[in-house]
């Protein structure tokens, strides 16, 4: 598992790296995700301390985010006062996106219908 | 007589100044948030996250606990997000062959779906009159969190409103995304998945392969898809935009 570790962190580390130098733009482990995608097609596999890694990262992704997700108590009073709007907003835009990705994988699929 | 025992305020002083405290809050809210999850039978509504802000929320403020200190326990937690990140090379590498034959309606409901997630919450909310610190919590609410949060951090937007319009976002698309999918009609599993993975990333998906195994397996495709392009696309848009 520290094999995996390790692997992972050194593709963390160069994307950090290229983010600050070269592309500014895009978060480092944004980088570091698409360049250790890149190692796993030209290798062919996934190697067991990496899988495992990911395994455990991806069953409790969720516990990440609550640290930063509870600074909301600094935001509560301007979150309060546009309460409404912020409710429509994020209502809307959910509807709106199932939709429109539904929508457009339907009417591209061939036919319409996948039956054999 | 124990005259060596220290009075309770000197633990507490001493409990508080470490970040034990704060880890500890943070694992034990989010275990109490799992167990609830799992007794309603995974609905979306009792979410882990939601439950486990809750939590901590209320015993801040009962412990009187500002949230600067908290954090600063709580960063060790807060720092494994980027290397969950580059994690997520995994299931999207497993994902991949899924795509085979389907590469086109794919890439059209990314696509669509991504700019629509984005356009109709920031103009929905300007257009309501929300202030600017909100809408830029809006940019990147419909990836995986840790990206979007990441993405925030480099348009200069709040990490934390999105954290909390994205895990909001996931929930609600979690909750309504059914009843969406029926009115327009969408029957196939992979379109179902698909379309909700881009829109309401990690909770969605955990919906998604509740329901059915396929939808699930493009849920998280498109989670993860959507994740990489959005935090490539996203902050180029934005900067060019303004």
């Amino acid at each position: 598992m520290i094999d995996g570790l390790v692997r992972i962190l050194v593709f963390q580390g160069i994307g950090e790296i290229v983010a600050k130098f070269i592309v500014p733009l895009v978060p480092g482990p944004v980088i570091g995700l698409v360049l250790l995608l890149a190692y796993l097609a030209w290798r062919g596999s996934v190697p067991e301390g990496v899988e495992l890694v990911s395994a455990g990262f991806m069953r409790y992704l969720g516990v990440l985010f609550v640290p930063a997700a509870v600074g909301v108590v600094l935001f509560w009073p301007h979150l309060q006062q546009q309460a409404l709007a912020i409710a429509i907003a994020l209502v809307g835009s959910v509807v709106a996106t199932v939709a429109v990705a539904a929508l457009a994988a339907k009417l591209l699929s061939r036919s319409g219908s996948d039956a054999p | 007589m124990r005259p060596d025992l220290p009075a309770i305020h000197e633990i507490w002083v001493y409990l508080s100044g470490s970040p034990l405290l704060a880890l500890i809050l943070t694992l034990a809210a989010y275990q109490i948030g799992v167990v609830i999850y799992e007794r309603t039978q995974l609905n979306p509504l009792a979410n882990p996250v939601l439950i486990a802000v809750t939590l901590i929320t209320l015993a801040l403020a009962a412990l009187d606990m500002p949230y600067a200190t908290y954090f600063e326990g709580a960063q060790f937690v807060h720092f494994l997000l980027g290397t969950a990140t580059v994690s997520l090379a995994v299931p999207i590498y497993k994902g991949l062959p899924s795509l085979r034959g389907r590469l086109l309606p794919l890439s059209a409901a990314l696509l669509g779906g991504g700019a629509t997630s984005i356009v109709s919450a920031v103009l929905l909310a300007r257009l309501l009159g929300a202030d600017e610190t909100i809408v830029g919590g809006m940019y990147a609410k419909s990836l995986t969190a840790p990206i979007a949060m990441g993405v925030a951090e480099r348009v200069g937007a709040s990490p934390t409103l999105t954290a909390v319009f994205t895990v909001t976002t996931g929930i609600l698309g979690a909750a309504l995304g059914r009843f969406v999918l029926d009115a327009v009609r969408c029957r196939e599993w992979w379109q179902r998945g698909f379309a909700i993975g881009v829109a309401a990333h990690g909770i969605g998906t955990s919906r998604a392969l509740s329901v059915h195994p396929e939808a699930g397996a493009y849920a998280g495709l498109a989670m993860g898809l959507h994740g990489v392009i959005g935090a490539i696309v996203i902050p180029w848009a934005i900067s060019a935009l303004r």
